[in-house]
């Protein structure tokens, strides 16, 4: 029996997936894509921004799959199988875009013969009608070197990786950038010898090609890989973690990342002026920098509410705003969703207010507040860190 | 101001460089010849008291289960002491 092959989809935050989804379905060659979108945060915007309407099947799901418990990705698989035979629907292949923070090591294990045993029937069917076939991976050239250096799961995700795709790579003009894309090149070869590395700005740049029906095959990715899979399996079995004790929906779900990385989100239901929110990115990455490791969402500005602008900003770049054409849905509140690490939120939602809100505060003491909030917390975080014994 | 005071200093916590480290002290400590593989991924703590973060290193000889190492610690704070401490108590 032929088995529907499932791709997953990764990179770091902010590396352009659904951007590259989103082009993946105006190609009719990918008319009968299923698509499973991952969002780390309490609100789901990514779905809204997914032409998901062109995939016959879609499940948006929060919380990120590697932390939630242990069969999440299979038992998404497993409603979405069900959905396509309650519906008599085709399904070629399905697409799993991950959290940018996802640990694929999970993932995998969940998907490939001799991984993490099958706890339910759900789990059964879906290892009889499914197979693991590529783990592609994107990376960004402005931020994908210090994302490496910072995030184990962004080196993971390079590693386990069978296709690789630079994105940005149309921003890179000057002789210094083009050779730090080289120095990048290289890095990536040592942490994935054998991954072919695409360009995603190249003319002869073929989307489709990422996620052509072959085998994944883990063995040939090298020790590292094979010994995230195999140490994962222990941690799962000893129940660190607590994947096999803990119900779904427990808030804690998301305890593969510490504490320290965070998800928050910040809504307005009135009109804003654009230039107010394009300084408020600004003055946000300008201070926050890597600890601000995406901010991404809609914005009804203004003098134009009927189009939405999309703003996006990772670590220190704020990329130029989208405008769509209508709402993705009826919500046409701002809505912006921020995922941190280490950063005070209650700062930020001074500076959000104060540029965009009540005009109480000036940006410049926001922005001040802002820093020393920012300063005491680091010098406390690290204070505690240094008290700590070891045991 | 020194690099923790400057909220706008670049975080660099080093990780590829500081993970081929311990790697190579777990190695030396145990006496691991090249056929062990040796992984290192960090988790959240759930352990009351407990710093947010922990590390755990996994040693993986051939045809053994895998013996894993918990260090209550995160990667780029973990010092050699750390992991000799660790091999001693048999964490």
């Amino acid at each position: 029996m032929r088995r529907t092959p499932v791709f997953l989809l990764t990179g770091f935050l902010g590396a352009g997936k659904s951007t590259l989804l989103n082009r993946l379905l105006r190609d009719p060659a990918f008319a009968k894509t299923a698509i499973i979108i991952n969002e780390f945060g309490e609100i789901a915007l990514d779905h809204d921004l997914v032409r998901v309407a062109d995939a016959p099947l879609s499940r948006t799901t929060t919380g990120c799959l590697c932390c939630t418990a242990g069969s999440d990705v299979r038992s998404t698989l497993h409603e979405l199988h069900q959905a396509a035979l309650g519906g008599g629907i085709d399904v070629e292949r399905i697409v799993v875009e991950t959290t940018g923070l996802a640990d694929p090591a999970p993932l995998v294990n969940q998907l490939i013969p001799g991984g993490t045993p099958a706890r339910s029937l759900g789990d059964h069917i879906v290892a009889r009608h499914y197979a693991l076939a590529g783990v592609v991976t994107l990376v960004d050239i402005v931020t994908g070197e210090l994302s490496i250096e910072n995030h184990f799961e962004a080196a993971k995700q390079i590693a386990f990786a069978d296709r690789i795709v630079l994105t940005k790579t149309d921003l890179a003009r000057d002789p210094a950038t083009i050779k730090d894309i080289g120095d990048l090149r290289e890095r990536l070869a040592m942490l994935n010898p054998t991954a072919p590395v695409s360009d995603a700005a190249s003319p002869d740049f073929q989307p489709a090609s990422l996620f052509a029906p072959r085998t994944y095959t883990p063995a040939g990715l090298g020790d590292d890989v094979l010994g995230w899979l195999t140490l994962d399996e222990a941690i799962s079995s000893q129940g660190h973690g607590g994947r096999d004790e803990r119900p779904a929906d427990d808030e804690n779900a998301f305890r593969r990342h510490g504490a320290r990385i965070g998800s928050f989100s910040l809504t307005l239901d009135r009109p804003v002026d654009a230039a107010s929110m394009s300084r408020f990115l600004d003055v946000l990455t300008a201070s926050a920098g890597q600890r601000l490791l995406r901010v991404k969402g809609l914005v009804q500005v203004a003098d134009d509410p009927g189009r939405p602008r999309l703003v996006h900003a990772v670590q220190h770049s704020v990329h130029p705003p989208t405008v769509l054409e209508e709402w993705p849905s009826d919500d046409r509140r701002t809505r912006l969703v921020f995922i941190t690490d280490g950063l005070d939120t209650d700062a930020v939602r001074q500076l959000f207010a104060a540029a965009l809100v009540d005009g109480t505060h000036s940006v410049q003491e926001s922005f001040a507040s802002l820093c020393r909030v920012f300063a005491k917390a680091w010098r406390s975080g690290k204070a505690a860190l240094q008290r700590t014994p070891a045991r | 101001m020194n690099h923790f005071d400057n909220p706008l200093a670049p975080l660099s916590r080093k990780l590829p460089e500081k993970t081929r480290q311990l790697k190579a002290w777990v190695r030396a400590l145990y006496n691991l010849d090249d056929r062990v593989v040796i992984s290192v991924a960090e988790l959240a703590c759930r352990d009351v008291g407990c710093p947010d973060v922990e590390t755990v290193i996994g040693i993986m000889r051939p045809a053994e289960r895998v013996r894993t190492i918990r260090i209550h610690k995160s990667v780029e704070d973990i010092g050699f002491d750390d992991v000799r401490l660790s091999v001693m108590r048999g964490n």
